[in-house]
């Protein structure tokens, strides 16, 4: 069905001015974060604005009819061509539907639209003294239903976790166009077992099963404190042995992050105030809780990390975190002031490897950039093995870029090789379903079972997840 | 001033499309979905740039979708200058894509001072004879025309000599960069400021052949039309011998700070100069509760919100911080003539937060802030002035014109 046609058959579903046609308006789907969609273009053939389950369900219908590919899409701030129409057909972007239903405080609970944004649900929460706890760096604009689709975290997933252990319950649109609510019907109870466990199989599975429209969310007592740690370190491998020190003194940090010597000369090359202390790495360790634990705990991370630390910090004053924060918080921009022409891409960015083996991982990381003759900048949430690495290149240059894809295919590769995965929680898509068999093996079958049984048509963002052809 | 989009290539090759600008860009809150999203914009340009998409009247229109505020600027975690490469793409459409109407009204009028002048009186003319009301009830001319209230009869350049002296003894020698907003639409401010400055001990220098400081040239694609007007201005400035200047739009001056004729020139802000020079005079200070809002040129273009505060709180204990001060009010110069519903989406905002202050008098100090607001709080029957700080100011130090 060509563009044309299709806009009005969709037009005929949606209200005017909520089906984009033009070539510009499709063009403007045609990307994400990703550094593979900087080289290729997926201009979708409509793109649709649903507002309701009921105008999704008819789309769904509609499309699974015609067996036109749709794409589910949030705030398109994913590294990996998820929400993009690799195959063409219809993008769903539910970013403008962002109502919070209900927030059930007596049930610490809340219900949400898929577009309301992760930092808007929890300045609302905090009204009810209440949050929300995965935090994904993206917090301005991503949205809850690409966080429930890529299975989320951040910087605080070694205290908190990922976004699966917070959702209920779910409301899908089934390919089909049938509409099924996980997690019990109507079912407001925090714990539930009866049944198969639907709600995880559709969290993460990156809108290849199903449109999700509706989440119910467990929420938590909001924090009344929060402390920072900096220790300096003069050796790579004192940093991961500080943290393992932590966790075995029976102190769970919020949050661990790590600044490598290539993060701290990017940080100061940037910003030269900041003046982070030239050092082999830097540990960042949040603490929150209330005021007398987040101060004992702190002041105890200080005694540790001290045996190792070339030097310590304990701030719990707003402006002091604040300035220790900034370190971290501008490395993804200061990594593409390595070099005046470079650009930091988003690409082999995620890779996550058992606690033991970060320290390797870096190493190898840039023993691989230094292979490819490409700058890299690693940083990351050293607390639960999440490592960003920041390739920074000439987007002009084409031996650049293709040394950087064999960059990018050899940090995934390391990443299976020391027992990790090449995603921790950014996803899959189109840009790591290649590694899928090498990671999961015969279970790879599994999940195209279950695939074929919800989308026998794949019609639901084919080409993504699964081994390339394979779905 | 900005430049060529090709010479911006560093800057959109930096843009990793993470969409952080959404969270800020007023426009893509009022529309809603990724075609007007700031990222898209310098994908857009980049296209463009690139040769991969080819000028066109919806190219036009998308880019023309953009108040040109900074959020995204201010915002963006890779450091992409957002506006200056959406002004560049703008100026290359101009080019290519040509906009009669729009050249001669910012070409060929707004950058001659004589022809803006008679422009000016023709308006006020068509006003008197109530062919302004009976053009907006016909539906002939755009709702935008509302906004520019009743003109003055006299224009504020007709009350300020060139060369206004100090009252006592001279403490500072200060060029006046007197806007074309300002001096047609509101000449009480621009009295104000000079007046102001005299009675603190300024020399205050405006040169009569001033022009338009460029901003409303450069934001609709005539960038040539914008650096020959700030060569024009500097050369006025250089003349009388300024080595400093101050001006009392936020628009004229992030352009002057931004041009890159005024290299020898310090360009002051007014706020800053006044807050220095008060101490030691005596205020009357006013009893109402007041309210400001942040002009986006500059707050979020220059940094400056805290010398706006500081004068507003010495001259009125009233003052009240409104939520979202420094969030655009959806004027953003022509921005309000083309979109005009977009623009009252992002007002009404504006106004539901004026009223949650309770303010009687609502100040800002930029001359489209102030007509935009002005224009919310018509339409919805508040009787709530919205004056300059400077006019404020004025009246406690007992200047009556």
């Amino acid at each position: 069905m060509d563009s044309q046609r299709l806009g009005n058959e969709l037009k005929k579903i949606l209200p005017p001015g909520r089906v984009l046609t033009s070539s510009l308006e499709r063009k403007m789907y045609s990307y994400d974060s990703s550094f593979h969609a900087r080289f290729r273009s997926f201009v979708p053939d409509a793109v649709t604005l649903p507002r309701s389950t009921a105008e999704v369900a008819e789309i769904m219908r509609f499309a699974s009819n015609n067996n036109i590919p749709v794409v589910p899409r949030g705030a398109g701030s994913g590294e990996t061509c998820g929400c993009l129409a690799v195959r063409g057909g219809i993008v769903l972007d539910l970013s403008g539907w962002d109502t919070i239903e209900e927030v059930d405080a007596a049930n610490m609970q809340v219900i949400v639209r898929p577009g309301v944004v992760h930092y808007i649900l929890n300045e609302h929460l905090a009204g009810f003294g209440l949050f929300f706890p995965p935090d994904p760096g993206s917090t301005r604009m991503c949205t809850i239903g690409g966080m429930v689709a890529n299975n989320s975290s951040g910087l605080r997933a070694v205290k908190y976790g990922t976004t699966e252990q917070y959702v209920l319950g779910l409301e899908v649109v089934l390919p089909d166009g049938r509409v099924i609510t996980t997690g019990g019907t109507n079912c407001r109870a925090l714990k539930n077992v009866s049944g198969l466990n639907l709600t995880k199989l559709f969290v993460g599975s990156e809108g290849t099963l199903g449109v999700i429209t509706r989440i119910r969310l467990r929420v938590w007592p909001r924090p009344r404190a929060r402390g920072i740690v900096m220790a300096v370190f003069g050796s790579l491998d004192e940093a991961p042995a500080a943290v393992l020190d932590v966790y075995q003194s029976g102190i769970l940090p919020s949050g661990i992050e790590i600044l490598d010597s290539s993060a701290i000369q990017a940080v100061n090359m940037y910003k030269p105030e900041i003046n982070l202390p030239a050092a082999e790495a830097i540990l960042l360790f949040e603490v929150d809780g209330n005021p007398a634990g987040v101060e004992w705990e702190g002041q105890k991370i200080v005694e540790i990390t001290g045996k190792r630390a070339l030097s310590v910090e304990w701030a719990t004053d707003s402006q002091r975190m604040a300035d220790l924060w900034r370190g971290r918080g501008v490395v993804a921009v200061a990594a593409a002031r390595l070099r005046p022409d470079g650009s930091r891409i988003f690409a082999g960015e995620d890779i996550s490897v058992p606690l033991s083996r970060v320290t390797e991982a870096l190493r190898r990381i840039k023993e691989l950039g230094r292979e490819f003759g490409v700058a890299v900048v690693n940083y990351g949430h050293i607390g639960d093995g999440n490592v960003h690495t920041a390739p920074v290149i000439n987007l002009e240059n084409s031996d650049e870029v293709a040394r950087a894809n064999g960059l990018v295919d050899a940090i995934h590769r390391l990443a299976i090789e020391l027992h990790g995965s090449t995603t921790g929680e950014h996803g899959v898509g189109a840009v790591r379903n290649q590694y899928a068999l090498a990671e999961h093996g015969e279970a790879v079958n599994v999940m195209k079972r279950l695939k074929e049984t919800l989308d026998p048509g794949n019609i639901m963002n084919p080409g993504k997840l699964l081994p390339p052809g394979e779905e | 001033m900005s430049m060529d989009l090709n010479s911006l290539k560093e800057h959109y090759l930096r843009c990793v499309r993470c969409g952080q600008c959404r969270a800020v860009c007023p426009v893509f809150a009022g529309i809603g979905n990724e075609t007007a999203a700031p990222r898209g914009k310098v994908f857009l340009a980049h296209m463009l740039a690139a040769g991969e998409l080819k000028a066109d009247a919806e190219i036009a229109h998308n880019l023309s979708l953009c108040l040109l505020c900074r959020a995204c600027t201010r915002e963006c975690p890779s450091a992409v200058p957002v506006h200056k490469i959406i002004t560049a793409a703008r100026s290359l459409l101009a080019r290519e894509v040509p906009n009669t109407l729009q050249k001669i009204i910012f070409k060929e009028i707004w950058s001659r001072s004589s022809l803006l002048n008679i422009s000016a009186r023709l308006l006020r003319g068509c006003q008197n004879l109530g062919l302004t009301v009976l053009g907006r009830s016909m539906g002939m001319l755009p709702p935008a025309l509302d906004l520019v209230g009743k003109l003055p009869r006299r224009p504020a350049r007709s009350f300020i000599s060139e060369v206004t002296r100090p009252e006592g003894a001279p403490r500072i020698k200060v060029g006046y960069f007197l806007g074309c907003a300002t001096n047609l639409m509101f000449p009480h401010v621009a009295r104000s400021t000079v007046a102001v400055l005299s009675l603190l001990g300024c020399e205050v220098i405006t040169p009569r052949e001033l022009k338009c400081c460029g901003l409303p040239q450069e934001e609709n694609g005539q960038m040539d039309v914008a650096e020959s007007l700030a060569r024009s201005n500097f050369a006025a400035f250089q003349r009388l011998g300024s080595k400093a200047i101050v001006t009392d739009c936020a628009s004229c001056f992030a352009a002057l700070k931004d041009s890159s004729a005024f290299k020898d020139i310090e360009i002051m802000d007014l706020f800053q100069l006044l807050n220095g020079l008060l101490p030691g005079h005596n205020l009357k200070k006013i009893d109402r509760a007041i309210t400001y809002h942040d002009p986006c040129h500059l707050a979020k273009a220059q940094g400056i919100t805290a010398a706006p505060r500081e004068l507003l709180t010495r001259i009125c204990p009233g003052f009240r911080e409104m939520p979202g001060a420094n969030s655009c009010c959806g004027g953003g110069g022509s921005f309000m003539l083309y979109h005009y519903n977009t623009s009252m989406g992002i007002l009404d905002k504006k106004i539901s937060a004026i009223k949650e202050t309770g303010a009687k008098i609502v100040t800002t100090s930029c001359p489209s802030c102030t007509m935009q607001i002005r224009h919310g709080l018509a339409k919805q029957g508040l009787p709530i002035p919205v004056i300059h700080p400077v006019e404020l100011l004025a009246q406690t130090l007992g200047i009556i014109f």
